[in-house]
């Protein structure tokens, strides 16, 4: 059945912001080690002594244990992709990586297609969410083996992980 | 009540402006501590409550990521998005409900993360208030100090009057964020002004602070301490919007407070009380509560604090730990005033101890002007 809109009388509308302004964040030690560690193209995850996970990003915190994750462990710059997804080919202005444009600042192209993709690197327990560069969309499969793609001139940010590739 | 339920253990943070620790830490370290003063681990643990705002936190379902933190991971567990006092009044109903026997309670707020005064303005009718813009959460105090200021002829003295006992109480305190052991009168009255007449000093700081305390039923807690605190009443009320009800009165605190005297069976709460600890946002709230607690007659608030009844010497103390002027972590605040209430029947707060505190009242509030109350009375063995 069709839906028919009826003309109705319009309900008085009233115009609302909610801008809350700038939030701040505590983040002592552990992002901190995290990002210096991209610096040298490390990745640096927390260990529980508890019951021996390694979680990276690193969290302070083992739920398992209740107890800090004091240990700190770098892992491979391989991994095994988890999961993955292609997205629609991506608008000019219609959305942020890091807080740019990757379209509008020329990382990717116009039209092309970005592969979000869950990566497990070799000794962690826990996946980091980074993107799947340089393949073809038909080629994935979960379980595809890929290593870390690092800034040419990592400067211990977050976006020193640009991605990962296939090996 | 049908079953009894008493506090088993308890932690606080050492409150302050600018805590150097993520949430997730802060929260860690008052979940351990207070199983740890109950003796007991995260495994004998059957449901956890936590406290905090979405927007204080800067997330939605800010608990997502606080189940590790604070000991709930594949565990039952829930938020209020209120103050920590009703987090405890829902941990109570869920062990009264006969399905759970130990439960932990948390809340928390890092006001460094988030002005909340900023966030209050959010908490206004957005079809009037909002649009006119002139409310917040310390112009509508100061609205509600003057007008009670001059009903009952009480003077800027008398408010300054509560901070500086207070403030002074909190000096042996070492959990409270602002500790002023020589403050003065004219100390408080030279602060930086606000919204007339409410200043820097009597208006609570702005605080980064956590808390958490163990709830069990009878017949664990006997199991776990030789020293458990029974929740022996309670009463909590929720009063209609800051325009339309009657500023003057804490309406919803009386209601609250009567319900819980009913429930522990107390009929004269000034002389069966022996400690109280109350959530004062604003110095002149202080004076209010006296009355709404049915400590004194309506408008007769300031008598207490011209005679120094009120005092940590005197005849009813109340807020020796130095209440939320000391110390306003947003959302904990109500449950570090059950905490020091337990603390004191416990005989185990150090500085500030009352000598022979058998039964207290700890109240939480939460709302502009003290929109919704909550009333708890405990009392020892």
């Amino acid at each position: 059945m069709p839906y028919i809109k009826d003309k109705r009388p319009e309900t008085m509308l009233l115009e609302g912001e909610w801008n809350v302004g700038a939030y701040k964040y505590k983040a002592p030690h552990l992002l901190e080690e995290f990002v210096q560690g991209l610096k040298e193209k490390k990745l640096i995850g927390s260990m529980c002594i508890g019951c021996g996970k390694v979680i990276i990003p690193p969290r302070n915190i083992c739920g398992r244990c209740h107890q800090r994750m004091e240990g700190r462990i770098t892992v491979s710059n391989w991994g095994t992709v988890v999961c993955f997804v292609t997205s629609p080919p991506v608008e000019k202005g219609k959305f942020q990586v890091f807080g740019i444009d990757p379209v509008e600042s020329g990382l990717i192209q116009e039209g092309s297609v970005l592969i979000p993709t869950f990566v497990r690197f070799d000794g962690a327990d826990a996946n980091i969410v980074t993107e799947l560069c340089n393949v073809d969309p038909k080629d994935v499969f979960i379980g595809m083996r890929v290593k870390a793609i690092w800034a040419e001139e990592p400067q211990g940010q977050l976006s020193d992980l640009v991605g990962v590739e296939p090996i | 009540m049908v079953k009894r339920v008493a506090i088993v253990g308890y932690a606080q943070s050492h409150h302050q402006y600018d805590m150097q620790k993520t949430r997730e830490d802060m929260v860690f370290e008052v979940a351990k501590e207070a199983l740890d003063n109950a003796g007991i681990s995260r495994k004998d643990i059957d449901t956890v409550v936590t406290a905090s705002t979405d927007f204080l936190d800067g997330r939605t379902i800010s608990n997502v990521f606080l189940s590790m933190a604070v000991g709930a991971y594949m565990k039952d567990e829930s938020k209020v998005e209120e103050d920590g006092a009703s987090a405890a009044l829902y941990a109570l109903m869920r062990i009264l409900s006969g399905s759970h026997e130990i439960a932990l309670v948390e809340a928390h707020t890092q006001a460094s993360t988030f002005n909340p005064h900023q966030v209050s303005f959010y908490t206004l009718d957005p079809l009037f208030d909002r649009q006119i813009g002139l409310l917040n959460s310390v112009s509508a105090a100061a609205l509600q100090a003057r007008m009670y200021m001059d009903a009952n002829d009480v003077s800027e003295e008398h408010l300054a009057m509560v901070s500086v006992k207070n403030l002074m109480n909190a000096a042996d305190n070492p959990n409270a964020h602002r500790r002023m052991p020589d403050l003065s009168v004219e100390e408080v009255l030279d602060s930086k002004l606000y919204y007339d007449p409410i200043r820097e000093l009597t208006m609570s700081p702005i605080s980064d602070g956590a808390c958490a305390l163990v709830l069990a039923s009878e017949e664990r807690a006997r199991e776990i301490t030789d020293f458990p605190v029974w929740i022996e009443g309670v009463g909590t009320c929720h009063d209609a919007y800051l325009r339309d009800r009657n500023l003057l009165r804490l309406d919803s605190l009386r209601k609250a407070a009567e319900d819980a005297y009913k429930m522990a069976g107390i009929t004269d709460p000034f002389s069966e009380l022996d400690v109280i600890e109350v959530s004062e946002r604003f110095a002149h709230e202080e004076l209010m509560i006296y009355e709404a607690l049915g400590l004194c007659r309506e408008g007769k608030g300031k008598v207490f604090i011209d005679k120094w009844v009120t005092q940590r010497d005197g005849e009813l103390p109340v807020n020796p730990s130095g209440g939320a002027l000391a110390a306003d972590p947003v959302c904990a605040t109500g449950l570090i005033r059950m905490v020091e209430a337990a603390k004191q029947i416990r005989g185990e707060a150090d500085g500030h101890q009352i000598p022979g505190a058998y039964r207290a009242l700890a109240h939480g509030q939460f709302g502009i002007c003290a929109q919704k109350n909550i009333v708890y009375i405990l009392g020892g063995e």
